[in-house]
C-alpha cells in the first residue's frame, strides 16, 4: 500500500448561515486519506460526516454555507476556491460519489443503461457501441444479474440493491481515483448491504482507486476500513488504523459508539449510552441465562394475552380492465400467541409482511382471513364503537419521530388529547397533573408539555410519542421499527426507557425491526418473518445460537459484528 | 415560568409580519374593507346608491367644483339612524347647480348651471320654501374630487359605495365555496373509494359548465340582481377548494401523525378537523386569495356584461360598463378609475396570498 495521500484536508472549517446568524458546522478538521485505501468517517447524525464529503465535492449550496478556512488538496491541487467549471471536470471523472438513497438518485423515467451512458459519453469521447460494450462491462464488474436486460430496464423495474449496484457503476465508470460513498448501505437490508461492502471491497482491490466511507455504523466499518475518522459534533474526535480504535479507543466517545450497540453476546441489564461512558458510570449488570429460564416459566404459564391464528393479509393489483386482478399475500398463514408481560420480537428484511402483521393486529388494516383473539375474544370483526374501545389496550409506538406528532398541536394537549377521548382522568387539571408524571416518566421536565414537536430533537420527540401511548394505560404495544430512525447513543437511551417502562406498568411487546441485534436484546421470543410467512419462532437466544433455517443463518451471519471480541 | 408561543401558526405569522407587501396588501385590504362596510358615512354624496343626480353637470373633470341649490323637500322621512349609515338616506331633496342668484322681494332667483359655459335658464323660487327663510344655508360649494359620471352622480361616492359589491361578493363567493368544497373535498379524501368517485364526478361536471352560462341559468331563474351573482360565483368556485382539499387531505392522510390519531381511537370527524385540517391550512388561505380575487374580477365582467348588479345600485364593473366609451371622448378617468380600484384590490389579494404561501412555507 502507497503511502501517497489522494486527499489532504487540512484545518476545514464551514459554517452555515441561517437567518443571518452563523453556525458553525465543521471546526477545523484534518485529515488524508491515502491512495489505495478505505477510509471511513463515522459519526452520529449532524456531526458534520456528510458537510466533509459535499465540501470535497464542492456541492455545499453557496448562498448558505461558507467555507471559512483551510484547505482541501487533491492529488496535490487545491480544491477550495475552484470555479464552477474547474470543479466539474474534478467531480465524476476524478471524484466520484454514491449517495444513500439509491431509489430517489436514478432518475425514474431513464432507463439504467442510459443514465450509466450519459456519463461516459460526457467524460470520454467513444462511439456509441463501444459505450454500450462499455455499460454492459460495468453492469458485469458491479455483478448485475443479467446486464442485457438491466440496461434496458427502467429504475423501478429493478431491487433496492441493485440499484446501489447501478450506482456503483455510475460512479466508476470514468475510473475515479477517488470514491466517496454516503451511508451508501444504511437504507438497504442486512443480506443485501453485506453483498455490496463485498463488492465495493472488490472493485477497490481490482481499480486500486481510494474509498472514503461515510457510515454511523462503527461495527460495519470495522469490518471494511482501513482506516477510521470518527467525528463529534463538528470535529474529529478520533483518526487512526481500524484496530487500534476498536482494540483501544481513547476518546470516551468512540467507546460509547462502541458499546452503545446492543452486543450479540451478552444481555446487559442496562444498555450503557453516551453519557454514561462520559461520566464513566457504566453499569454492567448481565442478566444470565438462569435468570432468563426462571422468568420464562413464570411467563410462558399463563394464557396467552393476543393469539393470531392463521392470519392472511392479500393486496390485489389492477393489472387492467380485462385482466384478472394479481393477489399477493403480504402476511400468509401466520401464527403465534403472546404472552402477557413478554417481549416478542418480530424480525425480517424490508417487504417481509412485518408491519402489515403489526397493523393487521392493530386493526388498522383488516386482515383478509384468519383470527386474532385478544384475552380469548376474537377482535378482527368488531363494530367501529368496540374498536374504539380496544384501542386503549393495543397500541403503537411508530418509526419516524417526525412524522407521528402533529405539528401543529401543543406537546401537552397531544397527549391530553387521548385521555380525553376515551375518558381517562376526572376532569382537565388531573389530566394535567397525570401528564406531567408520564412526562417525567418517559425523562422529559414540565415545560415540555407548552412546547411544540418542531422544538424537539429526535430522540425527545421519540419520548412525545411513547408518552403519548403510554397515556392510554394500555396492555399490549406494537413497536413498528420503533428505534430505527434513532442515533445509536439515542437508541440506547431509548431502548433502555422502554424496559423501564415495561417494569413500571407491566406492558407486552410486539417489537418489530429489522435490526437483528437490537431485536435480540430485547426479545424474549422471537419471530423471523420471509416472505409473509414466519420462517422460525422460539426463544430469542436459542434461535441466535441454533439457527436452524438457512435463511435465519444468513440473516444472522449478516450482521456486521465488528472486530471487537 | 414563561411560556413562550413557538407554534408553526405563530411562527408564520412572525414570518408574515416581515414580508413588506404582504402587510402593506392586508392594511390596503383592511382600509377597503372598513370602506366598504362605512361607505356612507365617507361618501359626500351619503343618497342611497350615491344617486343624486344633477344632469346638467355630467361628465365633469376630477376636481370640478360647482354652486349647488337645495331645495329641501316638506316630507320627512323617518329612517332610523343604522338604516342611514348602512343604506344611504332616502333623499328627497332637490339639488339643483347654479351659476349664480339673487334675491327680489322675498323670492330667490337663480340661474341654473349650463353645459359649455352657456346661458342657463333664470326660475324663481320663494324663499318660504327654505325653513326660517335662511337660504343661505342651502346654498354651497360643492367639489367633486372625482368628478361626476354621466348622469351628473358624484363619482368618488359612486366608487366607495362600489366597493360594497366587489368585497362583499370576494366574501360571500370564499365563504360559499370554503364551505361546500372543505366539506366534499374532506370527504373524497379522507374516505376515498366510491365516495369519492362519485364527488370526482360531481367537481367535474360542475367545473364542465362555464360560470357565465350558470348565472344566466340562475338570473333566469331568480331574477337578475347581484345576490344572484354571489351565489352563482360561490357555486362555480368551490370545485376549486375541493380539489385542493382533496389533494391534500389525500397526502396528509399518509402521514404517521394521521395513522397515530386513528391507532388512539380518535373519530373521523376529530381526525379530520383537529388532525388534517389545521395542517392542510396554508394551501387553503392561498386559494381562497386567488379566489378571492378571482370572484372580483367575475363580478366586475358579469356587470359589465349588465347582468351583475343593476342599476342604481354603483359597482365598479357597471362603473366601466357605463363609462367605457368615454375613453376615446377624452374622458378616460371615468373608465380607468374604477378599473384601478379593481386592480388595486386584486393585486392586494394576489400579493397577501402570496405572501401568507411563503410564510407557511416550513421549509424555509
Amino acid at each position: 500500500m502507497s503511502n501517497t495521500p489522494i486527499i489532504e484536508v487540512s484545518n476545514l472549517s464551514v459554517s452555515i448561515f441561517s437567518k443571518n446568524k452563523e453556525v458553525s458546522i465543521l471546526n477545523n478538521i484534518s485529515f488524508t486519506v491515502k491512495a489505495n485505501s478505505i477510509t471511513a468517517v463515522v459519526g452520529e447524525s449532524g456531526s458534520g460526516k456528510s458537510i466533509t464529503s459535499l465540501s470535497i465535492m464542492g456541492l455545499l449550496p453557496k448562498t448558505i454555507s461558507k467555507n471559512t478556512s483551510g484547505s482541501i488538496k487533491f492529488n496535490g491541487n487545491e480544491l477550495t476556491g475552484l470555479n464552477d467549471k474547474e470543479i466539474q471536470n474534478v467531480r465524476g471523472n476524478e471524484i466520484a460519489m454514491i449517495f444513500q438513497e439509491p431509489m430517489s438518485s436514478l432518475n425514474p423515467s431513464m432507463r439504467c443503461g442510459k443514465q450509466v451512458l450519459e456519463i461516459i459519453q460526457r467524460h470520454t469521447k467513444l462511439s456509441k457501441s463501444e459505450i454500450k460494450e462499455e455499460v454492459i462491462s460495468l453492469f458485469q464488474k458491479v455483478k448485475l444479474p443479467q446486464p442485457e436486460r438491466i440496461y434496458k430496464a427502467y429504475p423501478h423495474e429493478i431491487s433496492g440493491g441493485q440499484k446501489q449496484r447501478v450506482m456503483i457503476a455510475m460512479a466508476i465508470a470514468c475510473n475515479p481515483k477517488l470514491l466517496i460513498a454516503d451511508e451508501p448501505t444504511t437504507a438497504l437490508d442486512v443480506t443485501v448491504q453485506k453483498d455490496i461492502l463485498e463488492l465495493l471491497k472488490t472493485i477497490q482491490k481490482e481499480t486500486k482507486m481510494s474509498i472514503l466511507f461515510i457510515s454511523h455504523d462503527l461495527s460495519l466499518v470495522s469490518e471494511f476500513a482501513d482506516e477510521v475518522i470518527v467525528m463529534y459534533k463538528g470535529k474529529i474526535v478520533e483518526i487512526g488504523n481500524t484496530k487500534t480504535i476498536f482494540k483501544s479507543p481513547k476518546h470516551n466517545y468512540t467507546k460509547a459508539l462502541i458499546g452503545a450497540r446492543p452486543s450479540t453476546e451478552k444481555r446487559f441489564k442496562k444498555l450503557p449510552t453516551i453519557t454514561d461512558f462520559m461520566d464513566n458510570n457504566i453499569d454492567k449488570e448481565v442478566i444470565t441465562d438462569s435468570q432468563r429460564q426462571e422468568q420464562h416459566k413464570i411467563l410462558y404459564s399463563q394464557a396467552p394475552i393476543l393469539e393470531i391464528i392463521n392470519l392472511e393479509k392479500e393486496y390485489y393489483s389492477k393489472a387492467g380492465w380485462f385482466n384478472k386482478p394479481n393477489a399477493f399475500k403480504a402476511v400468509n398463514d401466520v401464527s403465534f400467541k403472546v404472552f402477557p408481560g413478554e417481549t416478542i420480537g418480530l424480525v425480517g428484511e424490508s417487504g417481509c409482511g412485518k408491519s402489515t402483521l403489526g397493523n393487521a393486529i392493530l386493526q388498522l388494516d383488516k386482515a383478509t382471513s384468519g383470527t386474532i383473539k385478544y384475552n380469548g375474544k376474537d377482535i378482527t370483526n368488531l363494530s367501529k364503537q368496540q374498536l374504539r374501545k380496544l384501542r386503549r389496550e393495543i397500541q403503537i409506538i411508530f418509526q419516524d419521530p417526525f412524522a407521528s406528532l402533529n405539528p401543529r398541536i401543543m406537546v401537552g394537549d397531544a397527549i391530553i388529547e387521548p385521555m380525553v377521548v376515551h375518558n381517562i382522568g376526572a376532569d382537565h387539571s388531573a389530566r394535567k397533573k397525570k401528564v406531567f408524571e408520564i412526562l417525567s416518566a418517559v425523562g422529559l421536565d414540565e415545560s415540555s408539555y407548552y412546547k411544540y414537536p418542531h422544538e424537539f430533537s429526535g430522540g425527545q420527540r421519540q419520548r412525545i410519542g411513547i408518552a403519548r401511548t403510554i397515556a392510554l394505560e394500555p396492555k399490549l404495544i406494537v413497536c413498528d421499527e420503533s428505534v430505527s430512525a434513532l442515533d445509536i447513543s439515542v437508541q440506547a437511551q431509548v431502548l433502555n426507557l422502554l424496559n423501564n417502562l415495561k417494569d413500571q406498568f407491566q406492558f407486552t411487546y410486539i417489537f418489530i425491526s429489522h435490526d437483528l441485534a437490537v431485536v435480540k436484546y430485547m426479545a424474549d421470543q422471537l419471530l423471523v418473518m420471509n416472505a409473509g410467512k414466519i420462517e422460525e419462532n422460539g426463544d430469542a437466544d436459542e434461535i441466535f445460537n441454533n439457527p436452524k433455517k438457512d435463511y435465519t443463518k444468513n440473516l444472522i451471519d449478516s450482521i456486521p459484528k465488528g472486530i471487537i471480541k | 415560568m414563561k411560556i413562550e408561543n413557538n407554534s408553526l401558526t405563530s411562527l408564520a405569522l412572525q414570518k408574515f409580519k416581515r414580508n413588506f407587501w404582504g402587510v402593506f396588501s392586508i392594511v390596503l385590504i383592511g382600509l377597503i374593507g372598513l370602506v366598504s362596510v362605512f361607505a356612507y358615512v365617507f361618501a359626500p354624496d351619503a343618497s342611497k346608491n350615491a344617486n343624486q343626480m344633477h344632469l346638467s353637470i355630467h361628465s365633469k373633470t376630477p376636481g370640478f367644483q360647482v354652486q349647488m341649490l337645495t331645495i329641501p323637500s316638506r316630507q320627512t322621512s323617518n329612517q332610523s339612524f343604522f338604516s342611514k349609515l348602512f343604506f344611504g338616506v332616502d333623499n328627497l331633496d332637490t339639488e339643483i347647480p347654479i351659476s349664480s342668484y339673487s334675491i327680489k322681494e322675498g323670492m330667490l332667483s337663480y340661474m341654473e348651471y349650463a353645459v359649455n359655459g352657456g346661458e342657463g335658464i333664470e326660475k324663481q323660487i320663494s324663499l318660504s320654501n327654505f325653513p326660517n327663510n335662511d337660504y343661505q344655508k342651502y346654498i354651497d360649494t360643492r367639489t367633486f374630487i372625482f368628478g361626476t359620471d354621466k348622469y351628473g352622480r358624484d363619482y368618488l361616492s359612486r366608487i366607495l359605495i362600489g366597493s360594497r359589491i366587489s368585497f362583499f361578493i370576494g366574501f360571500v363567493a370564499v365563504f360559499i365555496s370554503l364551505i361546500v368544497g372543505l366539506i366534499m373535498g374532506s370527504l373524497a379524501g379522507y374516505y376515498g373509494g366510491k365516495i369519492d368517485a362519485v364527488i370526482m364526478w360531481i367537481i367535474n361536471v360542475t367545473w364542465s359548465i362555464p360560470t357565465l352560462l350558470l348565472v344566466i341559468a340562475i338570473t333566469l331563474a331568480l331574477g337578475k340582481g347581484f345576490w344572484q351573482v354571489f351565489i352563482a360565483v360561490g357555486l362555480t368556485m368551490w370545485v376549486e377548494v375541493a380539489r385542493v382539499v382533496r389533494g391534500q387531505i389525500i397526502s396528509a392522510k399518509e402521514m404517521q401523525y394521521v395513522t397515530a390519531a386513528r391507532a388512539l381511537g380518535y373519530k373521523d370527524y376529530r381526525i379530520i378537523t383537529k388532525h388534517i385540517l389545521p395542517n392542510i391550512f396554508g394551501p387553503l388561505i392561498v386559494i381562497s386569495a386567488a379566489n378571492f380575487a378571482a370572484a372580483i374580477l367575475i363580478e366586475s365582467g358579469l356587470s359589465f356584461l349588465g347582468i351583475g348588479a343593476q342599476p342604481p345600485m354603483a359597482s365598479w364593473g357597471a362603473m366601466i360598463k357605463d363609462h367605457y366609451n368615454y375613453i376615446i371622448l377624452g374622458q378616460p378617468y371615468l373608465a380607468l378609475i374604477p378599473g384601478i380600484c379593481i386592480m388595486l384590490l386584486v393585486m392586494a389579494f394576489m400579493l397577501v396570498g402570496n405572501a401568507f404561501r411563503d410564510a407557511l412555507d416550513v421549509k424555509t
